[in-house]
């Protein structure tokens, strides 16, 4: 019984602490970047990057829809609030886009 | 001379009438405008929040 709850507290917590790695790490390799839009582009596609700003794009999206709804705007409104402030706190070396469209790192 | 007597007081009558609409109409804009921003900034500022909530939480999101 004991054994079965760490199993699920790690099956819990698992999925979590390797999504978060993976991000960051996407983001300090330059695969992924923020974009003005708010939501995640892809500078280098590899399987794995394309898979997960894909993923995180879609959970982005409910989050911003849900800000929206609150609030009684539109969905691209929280979404380029978001980008702005993604690219203001995004680290050095990190790619970002300019509003023209070029990845430029930070 | 007492010719011009009429027209100078009809032009500072017509002056002193056009003066007042134009004091009446001025300040409905700024209020009109300032209401607006005023919506929309805290609008703006409780955005702003809700997002610093989603950026902190860590949903590995950002």
């Amino acid at each position: 019984m004991k054994k079965r709850l760490w199993t699920l507290a790690a099956a819990l917590m698992l999925p979590l602490a390797a999504f978060a790695m993976t991000l960051d790490q996407a983001k300090s390799q330059g695969l992924l970047g923020e974009q003005p839009d708010g939501f995640l582009g892809v500078v280098k596609a590899t399987p794995d990057a394309v898979a997960l700003a894909q993923e995180i794009n879609q959970k982005r999206r409910d989050a911003y829809l849900s800000i929206a709804r609150k609030n009684g705007i539109s969905l691209e409104q929280v979404a380029a609030l978001a980008g702005q402030k993604a690219i203001e706190r995004t680290a050095k070396g990190e790619y970002i886009k300019t509003p023209e469209g070029q990845w430029v790192k930070k | 001379m007492k010719i011009w007597v009429v027209p100078m007081a009809l032009t500072t009558m017509m002056l002193a009438a056009c003066s007042p609409r134009v004091a009446l109409e001025a300040p409905k804009e700024p209020i009109t405008i300032n209401l607006n921003v005023k919506i929309e900034h805290e609008i703006r500022v409780k955005v702003d929040k809700d997002l610093d909530a989603l950026f902190d939480k860590e949903s590995g999101l950002f």
